[in-house]
């Protein structure tokens, strides 16, 4: 197969043709727009894998292209943003977007992501529709009840018992959160009494394990005061 | 030619010498005139030429002559000199009297003056209108004769001679007098370099009327005493000491007074001119501090130095205090009259004094709400400017940023010899704590500005503690500081923001970690305080803490001065700020090598 081709589009020419370096080493091909109007001529002319997308643009923003693009492509789109509130973020998935990043960026966090991205869909894109009762799947997360296997974004990783069964309870109620009491006695099958911090050091190493970034975590989030849950997507 | 004689006619010294001239003659007019008088001179003889048609003759001499004659006659009296000066013959028929025969007094019948058959018959030579009468059906033959007349005529026309040149001189006097005082009021307040009125520094500066004051008062003594020192007759031809001295004294009033009063009067020209003849003056300026003293009760510049709430107080105690002074009034009315209409009074003025502190308290309101109206305003659009800075600033540092942060890592990819590759390490070193600090400062102007989003909820407390030490539990590990937890038993609910909270905690823990002394521990309490819940956590600190508790809440205060380690300086202060914005409170207390974080927190009773 091709490498496959992304789109980056930042009104910032230093910043775009940083990225540009940093995904043709990976091996990616790149084409550079420097508005949302450039961004949307760019894929008329060539087929394009994936787009990075910043929001701030003249003449026409990230997400109005981003609104745009959605009208006729399904391919993935990681917003790139110096807004770093929540509400940005949420708005920014919510119309449409598959990732987002703040500026400043870590450069391998960015890499990381687009890497995640098109593995899911490029390779799993097809895998999708199958639809098996053996099988949980939140957004890239996909686990084989069976072979007690789980896979992020088609790659595999590997758990303990007790994680896997902590992702497992999750994964089933994806949008729920649950306190550490009630993991613990559906994942120990024990009487809870205080294992707060036994759940939260478990949900921190699974957090390591699937996350790209474990501080900003996109599956599993701890609910502070509250309990823990994996982010419906 | 025309500047020139104003140059002249308005130059000092032309006045000066207007003035003094003035002063001079009025002094010489005086003088002269006291001199005249004293010598007894007769005025008349300078308008009558002919002795016998003077007052003098008439009235001095004939009347009276005619009076004594008669009152002789009837009354028998002594009234007639031994020897007067005329020759008479009086009778009635019966009775006859006379100091010269009949044919004596009719030789001289030229002065002859006849009353007969009541009606006067006249000689040639005399005045021949006589208003006096003698008794009914009396014949009086009344002569002057001709020397004694000629004799008189004589020290008529010498009297004459001698007073003309006084009275020449005190009429060109008045004449010149009048003049220089016509020409000085003219000029007076005028100055050859321009046209406008300029009023002297000194004489004008008196109030008007107690200029007028000064004038009348002067006047008054100036005439009171010419008074008292003219007219010291003496029947001597030469004048005495005394004469003399009131001479001397009329000069010396005379040229004071008129000093006095031609500067004062002059003065008063001046501000006529001016058109500050009345308000400057003393009743003008008294009447006017009284009306703009009333004025300001209404037009607000009684109390415009005050703040507007100190100025409704102000007149709080004015209108207390005048309507005690007028229910007291009204009283003493009451009891002193007991009439309707001097009760009246105080009752029209209290009612002025209500309508007046209503009204101008409604100003005062009316200017406060507006006030605030506009600080709301202000403050919304200062708001809305705070955050566009923030969102802006934000921006233009995070751009920039993102470029060094991505070429460090692309420079760090290239093949470099070792010393680069060392700098490029520190260049992603510090870029990457760089992208920290911007991050936290952010954080802390958001929340300092009161413009952090927040999300809040009712949360377990005791949770978010046992899950941010769980969260932690690595880099308390890798320390060697063992943190003591004295948590609640039963879940402690409070309304906050969870993700914020966790970083407040984040933050002190992390705190206590870094900057406790080796093989210490780090303390953290629960308890309640009535309807509140206080987190304590405290360390004992590694280095001397030579600074106070406010100090270290300062922004860019970190514990150890040296600031080797990493972090942003700003997480102290960043917990503080979240803390007050999530609705809690937060205190530094700091006791020898103890350092104290209390985060106190209102707990919702679920």
């Amino acid at each position: 197969m091709d490498a496959a081709r992304i789109l980056v589009a930042d009104d910032d020419r230093e910043i775009a043709s940083a990225i540009e370096k940093l995904l043709i080493m990976e091996g990616y091909e790149v084409i550079k727009a420097y508005n949302g109007l450039e961004a949307l001529d760019a894929l008329v002319s060539s087929q394009v894998h994936l787009i990075i997308l910043d929001i701030m643009m003249p003449k026409m923003d990230g997400l109005t292209t981003m609104m745009k693009v959605r009208d006729s492509k399904n391919i993935p789109i990681i917003l790139l943003s110096a807004k770093s509130e929540d509400s940005d973020k949420i708005l920014g998935l919510s119309m449409g977007a598959d990732d987002y990043v703040t500026k400043p960026f870590n450069p391998q966090e960015l890499v990381a992501r687009v890497k995640s991205q098109l593995r899911r869909y490029l390779q799993l894109g097809d895998k999708d529709s199958v639809n098996s009762t053996t099988k949980l799947t939140v957004g890239g997360l996909c686990m084989d009840l069976e072979k007690a296997e789980l896979t992020v974004d088609g790659e595999q990783v590997k758990l303990t018992a007790k994680e896997f069964k902590i992702l497992e309870f999750l994964m089933r109620n994806a949008g729920n959160v649950f306190s550490a009491e009630q993991i613990y006695e559906r994942v120990w099958q024990e009487q809870a009494f205080s294992v707060e911090n036994t759940v939260m050091v478990h949900i921190r190493r699974i957090r390591e394990k699937i996350e790209i970034n474990p501080k900003e975590p996109k599956y599993l989030k701890v609910v502070w005061g509250i309990g823990y849950k994996i982010e419906k997507i | 030619m025309v500047i020139k004689l104003r140059r002249f006619s308005r130059s000092k010294i032309t006045k000066f010498i207007a003035f003094s001239l003035t002063v001079v003659l009025i002094t010489l007019t005086m003088v002269l005139s006291n001199y005249a008088i004293n010598s007894r001179m007769n005025l008349e003889s300078l308008f009558v030429k002919d002795y016998i048609k003077s007052d003098s003759f008439i009235y001095g001499k004939l009347s009276k002559s005619i009076h004594e004659i008669n009152n002789h006659f009837i009354n028998d009296t002594e009234s007639i000199k031994p020897e007067p000066e005329y020759l008479y013959y009086i009778t009635d028929g019966e009775i006859t009297k006379h100091n010269a025969s009949l044919e004596d007094i009719l030789k001289q019948e030229e002065y002859l003056y006849k009353f007969k058959e009541n009606v006067w018959d006249y000689g040639e030579n005399t005045f021949k209108n006589v208003q006096n009468y003698v008794k009914e059906d009396t014949s009086l033959y009344l002569v002057f004769p001709k020397e004694y007349l000629e004799e008189q005529q004589q020290k008529w026309d010498m009297e004459r001679d001698r007073l003309m040149p006084i009275a020449v001189s005190v009429i060109i006097s008045l004449i010149v007098v009048i003049l220089c005082v016509i020409y000085l009021m003219a000029v007076t307040g005028k100055i050859p370099e321009d046209n406008e009125v300029h009023l002297a520094s000194y004489a004008d500066r008196i109030y008007s009327d107690i200029q007028l004051g000064i004038l009348l008062i002067t006047l008054y003594f100036w005439l009171y005493g010419l008074y008292g020192f003219f007219g010291h007759y003496s029947n001597r031809d030469v004048l005495s000491m005394e004469q003399y001295y009131s001479i001397i004294m009329t000069g010396i009033i005379s040229f004071v007074g008129s000093i006095v009063c031609g500067v004062i009067m002059l003065s008063l020209v001046r501000k006529l001119k001016a058109r500050r003849l009345l308000k400057h003056s003393m009743i003008y300026a008294v009447l006017y501090a009284i009306s703009r003293f009333i004025r300001s009760f209404f037009d607000d510049s009684r109390f415009e130095h005050f703040p507007l709430t100190k100025s409704l107080n102000r007149r709080q105690i004015i209108f207390t205090v005048a309507s005690g002074g007028m229910v007291f009034l009204f009283l003493l009315f009451w009891a002193a009259s007991e009439s309707f209409i001097a009760g009246l009074i105080p009752v029209l003025i209290e009612g002025a004094i209500i309508f007046w502190y209503f009204h101008e308290n409604n100003k005062t309101f009316d200017e406060i709400n507006r006030g605030f109206q506009e600080s709301l305003q202000e403050q919304m659009k200062s708001e809305r400017m705070k955050v566009d800075l923030i969102t802006n600033v934000s921006h233009d540092l995070k751009t920039p940023l993102t470029s060094i942060i991505s070429y460090v890592d692309l420079l760090s990819k290239e093949e470099l010899p070792e010393s680069a590759r060392d700098y490029v390490n520190i260049l992603a070193d510090k870029s990457g704590r760089l992208k920290n600090i911007v991050s936290d400062l952010f954080d802390l102007a958001k929340s300092t500005s009161g413009n952090l989003p927040l999300n809040m909820e009712t949360l377990d407390l005791k949770k978010l503690i046992e899950q941010t030490l769980g969260d932690m539990e690595d880099e308390i590990e890798r320390s060697d500081i063992r943190i003591k937890t004295s948590l609640t038993e039963a879940p402690v609910y409070i309304y906050s923001d969870g993700k914020k909270l966790y970083r407040v905690f984040q933050n002190i823990i992390g705190n206590a970690i870094k900057y406790s002394l080796s093989g210490t521990r780090v303390f953290i309490d629960m308890e309640y305080e009535n309807n509140y819940i206080n987190v304590i956590v405290k360390n004992t600190a590694s280095y001397d803490m030579d600074f106070t508790a406010e100090e270290i809440l300062q922004r860019f205060t970190r514990g150890d001065e040296s600031r080797s380690t990493e972090g942003s300086g700003l997480g102290l202060s960043i917990a503080e700020s979240f803390t007050w914005a999530c609705g809690g409170r937060f205190k530094v207390e700091i006791d020898g090598d103890l350092f104290k974080v209390k985060i106190q927190f209102p707990v919702v009773g679920v």
